[in-house]
């Protein structure tokens, strides 16, 4: 617990980092939604035009923003020695890696708040309501789990912040775009529609999606939790089995 | 008084096949004030790192706090307190929420760790600036605090990595105190390592000169000092392919129980050094050899260091190269 007091402490200290990773997805929100309105006309049967579209979508990008930040973190903590002063204390070592995650977690469901928040004032109706709301903070949270831990595994590993920004870089943009976050699907050659078919982004997507416009059905829900356990499965053993190679 | 570090034949190989520590062994008794001495890659950072359980040994055994390392370290953990060689503080936390989170980190809570707070930043002297960030304390400030937050637990037993290293006369000075303090008055014992000649005779009532992951001198800084026999005659030559000659010449003066090169010139070791050094002026006249520059003096750690590898440690007090990440 403490130590998610710290990463907090530091945060509110750093405001300027939760701005600007707050500002990307909000600005696409904006801009994409007041630029793109004629896509609402190919959205046939779809309540609540293009901006309900891309709402979850911009969810996501919230969740995707935030997973790098633990690996930066603990390859920082790796460099300057904090992570040896952690280690000599009485911490549970897995709470060190815990702390890191919660926190992370956390900072996307506010960043998720907020982003929901700007759409239902902007005049996006959530179908499904409040429970509905705290389904998709659940899947933004999951989702920022599951992709964090590549971002963990490879900051213990190099201990560079570098790369890790590199291939967030690299990833970024592809994943998002490529996927039916943004973007209907629809509109994309059959390359990109085959890429976003099995992009864990578009899965992340369309739950969320299915949460705003309403249709939720148990397919769509099963296989989208499905995937994401799969990765945050694979990528929290990967930073398992990593971090306990530098703390043995 | 029973051993509150006892290690035998330590060997610590890093997964690159670097041997740092080769087979060294010592012990230190409670309410001792031990240090390592040696120069850059002696493998004082290595032995402290594995002695606090950051860093697996190769062989060996090791006691620390009466708990075996192998098999208890999380006891020993909790008896310890370690200053890491490179500060590690958080610095977007104030000097009070680094040692909060030390504390919290440490199972301390509420009102005792308010109470023990206060009292460590009294101690070093950080009250005025507890409120400030660590990024923006003066490196002097910086070691102090992290002093303070290696204390907070009340350990009985306190390893230093190379505490005074790159800081000023006057925080060095203080640092100092603090830790004399800490050993005179709270009984804390202390295991120390640092490059610095005067630290290491100053501070430490016994300790071990290491070089190259070997132990090559103990004692107390007296008994090594004493046992150099004597005082010191210091020669530089500029001329550097005289050395040897020089040497040669001065082992044969009686009164002069042992001559080495150094690196600027030759040292000589004498009993009575004031009354034969007239003897030694004139005998390296009548052979050519005019020092440019020649003292006498008290021996020194530097001079143990040197009889045992022809070397000195030299280190040098105000510039020093950066410091590498800690941990493994
Ligand atoms: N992670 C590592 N991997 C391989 N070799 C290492 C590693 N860390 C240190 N060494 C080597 O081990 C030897 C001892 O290093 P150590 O850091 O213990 O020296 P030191 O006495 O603390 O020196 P300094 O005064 O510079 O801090 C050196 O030769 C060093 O290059
Ligand atoms: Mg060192």
């Amino acid at each position: 617990m403490s130590l998610l007091e710290r990463y907090l402490t530091k945060l509110v200290k750093n405001p300027t980092l939760l701005g600007t990773n707050l500002f990307t997805p909000l600005l696409f929100l904006v801009l994409f939604s007041q630029l793109l309105t004629k896509f609402s006309t190919f959205l046939p049967g779809q309540s609540g035009g293009y901006l309900a579209y891309l709402t979850p979508g911009v969810v996501m990008l919230n969740a995707m923003i935030g997973a790098p930040q633990g690996g930066v973190s603990l390859a920082n903590d790796l460099n300057s020695g904090f992570l040896s002063k952690m280690l000599l204390t009485q911490v549970v070592r897995p709470a060190i890696l815990l702390g890191r995650l919660l926190t992370d977690m956390f900072v996307t469901v506010i960043q998720s708040i907020i982003t929901i928040v700007v759409a239902v004032a902007m005049g996006v109706t959530i179908s499904s309501g409040l429970p509905g709301v705290l389904l998709m903070l659940l899947t933004a949270a999951f989702f920022e789990f599951a992709l964090s831990g590549v971002f963990l595994t490879v900051g213990i590993r190099t201990r560079k912040t570098e790369t890790i920004s590199a291939l967030s870089g690299v990833l970024f943009f592809p994943l998002i775009f490529i996927s039916s976050a943004m973007f209907p699907v629809s509109f994309f050659p059959d390359w990109a529609q085959t890429v976003a078919k099995y992009n864990p982004v578009s899965y992340a997507s369309d739950v969320t999606r299915d949460l705003v416009v309403g249709g939720l059905t148990v397919n769509t829900f099963v296989s989208a939790y499905l995937l994401i356990g799969i990765i945050a499965l694979a990528s929290f053993l990967a930073t398992l089995y990593q971090f306990r190679k530098v703390i043995s | 008084m029973p051993d509150i570090i006892d290690v035998q034949n330590l060997v610590v190989v890093y997964p690159d096949g670097t041997r740092a520590v080769e087979d060294i062994s010592f012990n230190v008794k409670e309410g001792e004030f031990f240090g390592f001495l040696g120069p850059n890659g002696a493998g004082k950072s290595t032995t402290i790192k594995t002695l606090t359980t950051l860093l697996r040994k190769a062989s060996g055994r090791v006691s620390v706090a009466g708990y075996d390392l192998d098999k208890s370290p999380k006891e020993i953990r909790k008896s310890i307190g370690v200053l890491t060689q490179e500060t590690s503080l958080d610095v977007d936390l104030s000097g009070w929420q680094n040692l909060h989170l030390q504390g919290r980190l440490q199972q301390l809570h509420g009102s005792i760790l308010d109470d023990r707070i206060k009292e460590l930043l009294k101690l070093v002297q950080l009250e005025d600036v507890a409120k400030k960030s660590a990024g923006r304390y003066s490196g002097g400030m910086r070691k102090r605090l992290d002093l303070a937050s290696a204390l907070i637990h009340k350990p009985k037993l306190l390893f230093l990595d190379e505490p005074t290293t790159g800081l000023d006369t006057q925080s060095r000075a203080a640092i100092w105190e603090y830790l004399e303090g800490l050993n005179r008055n709270e009984d804390i014992t202390i295991f120390l390592t640092t490059q610095y000649l005067e630290e290491a005779d100053r501070l430490c009532r016994r300790l071990s000169i290491i070089d190259h992951g070997k132990i090559i001198a103990d004692g107390t800084p007296w008994e090594l000092k004493e046992a150099i026999g004597g005082e010191t005659i210091t020669l530089t030559l500029t001329d550097a392919s005289l050395k040897s000659r020089t040497m040669d010449i001065l082992k044969s003066i009686a009164g002069i129980s042992n001559a080495m090169v150094s690196d600027s010139g030759v040292v000589a070791y004498a009993k009575n050094a004031g009354q034969i050094i007239a003897e030694v002026i004139t005998t390296l006249d009548r052979n050519g050899i005019r020092p440019s520059f020649l003292s006498i003096g008290s021996p020194t750690l530097d001079d143990v260091f040197l009889r045992e590898t022809g070397r000195r440690i030299r280190a040098d007090e105000l510039s020093r190269r950066e410091t590498e990440p800690f941990l493994m």
